[in-house]
């Protein structure tokens, strides 16, 4: 009898010992991979900038000269319902190239817990851009959230000399 | 002498035949004695009414808990279905995340305890058991706003009165002791397992009445004041 409440106490402990699983923050993240027009992984020899504007109209930089990018995280905004990217690629002649791309989504906010802060999950709806240097966007997966292990645009840019 | 041999072989097989006779009239009425014991328990032993203390103190000194009673049928001390109704609550203000929670719904359980004592008639009992429990219940949800951190815009969203429910199964352990008269006093711990739920359209749930904080498991304490009928 001892040892069968004894062991019934024991997995009561061990089986309390639940925990919440918060993300350690609450953006969410779209990931873009970069490909050749063959369907081959382009490391991107020029340096890249993106950049959005904010609220008040000032100039929020989401990624900043990154040199040799192949794979591309980039936040997204909790409840616009179209994000605006800046694309700027400076070649090794500092020749500037510079492309806008438009992200329309929805907005489905996002409860784990009250111990959590709240999330906002998307889907994306529709992307388009202009064709500077990028030679088009592709949706590789729809739903924006927590899980940013497979990319969700695939981009082309155009042949460079 | 044939005379007389005969005579005698006839009283000898009488002979033997009385004492074949005594001894199965004896072993007969041996076995009787056995048969007569009777379990003089009856069938249905009445019922008994509970209600829990470790809700209300849950729901006094923190943001969530029940009120809960149950009726349950004692037959021959060994079977004992039981129905359980409560009403939880929760309501948080969170500090930290500042969202708010708000919920209360009834809910039940219905299932049976299984009296695990040899001894079955001492009055104490050391009961397993199953239930089978469901809720649906009403949520609100809210947070007053926070800025996006890359574009500026503020953004709040908030839920009123969204439906949900819950249905899941409990693996029961718990122990009752005779005080004094009808009056028992017991505890007992639960396995819960959630087998359905709708959740609200923001996603999870954080306390649902009965089941208590959200996930596929949970382990669930009672203790009970019980008065026999």
């Amino acid at each position: 009898m001892g040892k069968i409440i004894a062991a019934i106490i024991l997995a009561a402990i061990i089986s309390s010992c639940t925990s919440i699983d918060c993300p350690v923050q609450n953006t969410v993240y779209t990931v873009y991979k970069l490909y050749k027009a063959d369907g081959v992984a382009d490391t991107l020899s020029d340096t890249l900038t993106i950049y959005t504007y904010r609220k008040n109209g000032s100039d929020s930089i989401l990624l900043n000269k990154k040199t040799k990018a192949v794979v591309l995280e980039l936040p997204i905004s909790y409840q616009n319902h179209e994000d605006t990217l800046i694309f700027e690629l400076k070649d090794t002649f500092n020749v500037l190239r510079r492309d806008t791309v438009w992200i329309a989504k929805t907005n489905q906010p996002h409860f784990e817990s009250v111990d959590c802060n709240i999330s906002y999950f998307h889907e994306i709806t529709s992307v388009r851009w202009t064709n500077e240097a990028i030679d088009s966007i592709g949706i590789n997966k729809k739903d924006v959230n927590y899980d940013a292990s497979t990319e969700h645009f695939h981009i082309y840019f155009k042949a460079r000399n | 002498m044939t005379l007389q041999r005969n005579t005698s072989i006839y009283i000898s097989r009488l002979a033997i035949s009385l004492i074949m006779l005594t001894a199965y009239v004896a072993m007969h009425a041996q076995n009787k004695i056995f048969a007569v014991q009777k379990d003089t328990v009856p069938f249905f032993k009445g019922f008994s009414i509970s209600i829990d203390l470790a809700g209300p103190v849950m729901r006094t000194l923190g943001d969530y808990g029940e009120y809960e009673a149950s009726l349950r049928i004692n037959l021959h001390n060994q079977y004992f279905p039981i129905f359980e109704i409560g009403y939880g609550s929760a309501k948080h203000d969170d500090e930290v995340t500042s969202l708010y929670y708000k919920t209360q719904a009834p809910y039940f359980r219905i299932g049976c305890d299984l009296n695990l004592l040899k001894n079955k008639h001492t009055g104490n009992r050391m009961f397993g058991g199953l239930r089978y429990a469901f809720t649906s219940y009403k949520v609100d949800i809210a947070h007053p706003g926070m800025q996006d951190p890359v574009w500026g815009w503020d953004t709040s969203f908030s839920i009123t009165g969204e439906t949900c429910s819950q249905h899941w199964i409990e693996a029961v352990f718990g122990i009752d002791a005779k005080i004094w008269g009808p009056l028992h006093l017991g505890w007992n711990v639960r396995y819960k397992r959630r087998i359905a739920h709708k959740d609200s359209s923001v996603g999870n749930t954080w306390y649902i009445p009965g089941y208590g904080k959200y996930g596929d498991t949970r382990i669930g304490a009672n203790f009970n004041v019980i008065i026999d009928i």
